[in-house]
């Protein structure tokens, strides 16, 4: 019964090809983007993953407050992060060698570099030899600054991976030959000891110039301290020992902070932590609010597929009364009626979706091809899709196949 | 005597359309047994065709009652109606009422597949069918591809399949020319006489009705003739019925 079912729906859709195509039309559209879509998606979503995964997820950001922040006091200077602060930290952390590894400040400066006659504008990033350990900073030739170096406010940098390229010009010979020249900023000359590898992405090193801190704040800042609060810092960072650790660490941090900054009890953060886990769930969600969106869209395509569908089942419940009237007849019951025209809307939307589904596979393996992504395809996106269509194809055609079915024999007979 | 094929008793069938209320069927009785060859005749309007779908099991009337093979059908249910049609009711339609996209064979075997038959037998019995009406070389052809005698001889092949227990035929000449008509009735008269077939032919046709044994003839939804002949035209009695000569039963129409 159910071969017949199917055999007679395909009959019947390569009676009418191009009507047929025509009314597959929204759910190809609907299918292949869901597909393209998620796939694609995810994708995206895996290396941004992957970048994360890169910096460790055991570390804690503190950052700046924002002067605009609800209850922020209106002072010069709100929130900068100062050495004071750092310092006070440093001590704490070093209270729980449990909780805490390592704890590096950020201390970000906007500079023109020159290396022999090439000049260009770049990032200083004033650090500790502890950097490694909670940035990604892969030394590709050389070294990374040792701690004696750090202590001694040496004159030394590492370069980022693409900041040695603007500098000393593109290919592995002349990134390694960087190393042992000298770059010179604010009129200090510094020598290069190592080179980052270009990782790409936003949280990268490509675009910076690393130094120790206090290289960057007695040599290259002179005079930019602020008075009364040493150094602002961009960031300081710190690494944990475990991820469990966070909530733990962080309550520490904040406690000491408020100590070193004299909150007042009551009195709002004048500071702000973050962990790549928030910020990789901040960007999963907008990666995932973007990907929604597009699904969503094509789920209306498939929905409007869907209403295609529904029209052309009444259309062809309309033309084939005659041979509705002559199946119940021939002794057709109800429910073959209704099978057969629910099982021709679910072969037209199934075909539909395998379509649909086809051009996304050929399409997403091209670009993961084109892109190097390897690969990416979303099976559960084709699994979803394939359900999707199963059951736009039952809902939609249910009521003209519903009107075929509860048609009188007589009067489907009669049609002209 | 045996229980009647059908039987139809003190049916009425009233088609009420607001302002306008038909009578199409008044009282009607009348009884069709086993092996006998029935024209069911009158004028358009007389009620012959709502006897044909009454009897068919196509419509059901507004009173009266209706036995087919012994069932009462006033008891079956839409599902049951359709098995009985499927089991019991052979059709055969004035404009073949054939499916365009099936071949000759799978025209046949449909009503087989409702009849929930493996594929295997029903390719079996349909082409022996197609064999017996002389089509055993028109098996994968589809309609368009068949004249109109060839169509009516798969549409029979069709009523035939499933064993039933009568042929209803519904002006089966009507889209045929009178000499492809004649062998359709002859088809008819071969089955009846070599299987004992029961048919029941709805016609306005005369000619039709002179190839019966038997002509049940309405006007204005009441039987006003019920007479068997013998194809020589001599009415022979055994129901008790009115004994008449055909050709008069013919002017009626």
């Amino acid at each position: 019964m159910w071969g017949e079912q199917i055999r007679m729906a395909m009959e019947s859709l390569r009676a009418n090809k191009f009507r047929s195509l025509l009314t597959m039309l929204g759910i190809i559209i609907g299918s292949s983007t869901l597909v393209a879509v998620l796939s694609l998606g995810n994708a995206l979503q895996g290396q941004v993953f992957e970048s994360f995964i890169d910096l460790g997820t055991r570390r804690i950001g503190i950052l700046p407050g924002d002067p605009d922040a609800a209850g922020a006091r209106i002072t010069s200077g709100y929130g900068l992060l100062s050495i004071k602060d750092y310092e006070a930290l440093k001590t704490m952390t070093a209270t729980y060698p449990d909780i805490f590894r390592v704890i590096v400040p950020e201390v970000s400066i906007k500079v023109r570099a020159r290396a022999k006659t090439t000049e260009i504008d770049a990032l200083v990033v004033g650090t500790g030899e502890g950097y490694q350990q909670v940035q990604s900073v892969p030394v590709e030739y050389g070294r990374f600054f040792t701690a004696s170096e750090s202590a001694e406010s040496a004159r030394v940098t590492v370069l980022g991976g693409l900041v040695v390229e603007d500098l000393f010009g593109k290919g592995p010979e002349n990134k390694a030959a960087a190393v042992g020249q000298t770059v010179v900023i604010n009129g200090q000359s510094l020598l290069v000891v190592g080179v980052v590898k270009a990782a790409g992405g936003p949280f990268s090193s490509d675009q910076r110039i690393l130094v120790p801190a206090g290289t960057a704040r007695l040599r290259i800042a002179g005079n930019q301290d602020l008075p009364g609060r040493g150094l602002q810092m961009s960031s300081i960072l710190v690494g944990l020992k475990s991820e469990g650790k966070v909530t733990q660490a962080e309550a520490l941090i904040s406690q000491t902070l408020r100590d070193s900054r004299r909150l007042a009890a009551g009195a709002v953060d004048d500071f702000k932590l973050n962990s790549p886990t928030q910020s990789l769930n901040i960007l999963k969600g907008i990666n995932g609010a973007i990907t929604g969106f597009i699904a969503l869209v094509a789920g209306i395509s498939l929905v409007v597929g869907g209403i295609g569908i529904m029209n052309i089942m009444l259309v062809a419940v309309t033309e084939r009364t005659r041979e509705i009237g002559v199946r119940k007849a021939l002794g057709a019951t109800d429910r073959d009626v209704l099978g057969q025209f629910v099982i021709e809307a679910i072969t037209i939307s199934l075909i539909g979706s395998l379509i649909g589904i086809g051009s996304a596979v050929a399409l997403v393996l091209a670009i993961a091809a084109a892109a190097g992504l390897g690969m990416i395809l979303s099976f559960p996106a084709i699994i979803i899709s394939l359900v999707f269509a199963l059951a736009i194809g039952v809902g939609f055609g249910y009521y003209p196949a519903k009107r075929a079915a509860l048609l009188l024999p007589i009067e489907a007979l009669r049609y002209e | 005597m045996s229980t009647p094929v059908i039987s139809v008793s003190n049916v009425t069938k009233v088609f009420d359309g607001g302002d306008n209320r038909v009578v199409a069927l008044d009282n009607v009785t009348m009884h069709v047994d086993r092996g006998e060859m029935v024209a069911i005749m009158g004028p358009s309007g007389s009620g012959k065709s709502t006897l044909m779908t009454v009897i068919g099991l196509l419509d059901v009337p507004s009173s009266g009652r209706y036995m087919l093979d012994g069932i009462d059908t006033s008891t079956l249910d839409r599902d049951a109606q359709a098995a009985v049609r499927n089991q019991k009711i052979g059709f055969v339609f004035q404009n073949f009422n054939l499916l365009p996209r099936l071949t000759a064979l799978q025209n046949v075997a449909l009503p087989m597949v409702y009849g929930r038959i493996p594929p295997a037998e029903r390719e079996a019995r349909a082409t022996a069918a197609l064999v017996a009406v002389g089509l055993g070389n028109r098996l994968k052809n589809r309609p368009n591809e068949l004249s109109g005698g060839q169509k009516q001889r798969v549409a029979i092949a069709r009523s035939l399949v499933n064993n039933p227990e009568f042929l209803l035929a519904d002006e089966p000449t009507g889209a045929l020319d009178s000499r492809t008509g004649h062998e359709i009735m002859e088809l008819f008269r071969t089955l009846n006489r070599t299987q004992g077939i029961t048919v029941v032919v709805v016609t306005h046709d005369a000619e039709v009705g002179k190839q019966m044994d038997r002509i049940v003839s309405l006007r204005d939804g009441v039987i006003n003739m019920d007479a068997l002949h013998d194809y020589y035209g001599i009415a022979t009695d055994d129901h008790g019925r009115v004994r008449t000569a055909v050709q008069e039963v013919v002017n009626v129409g």
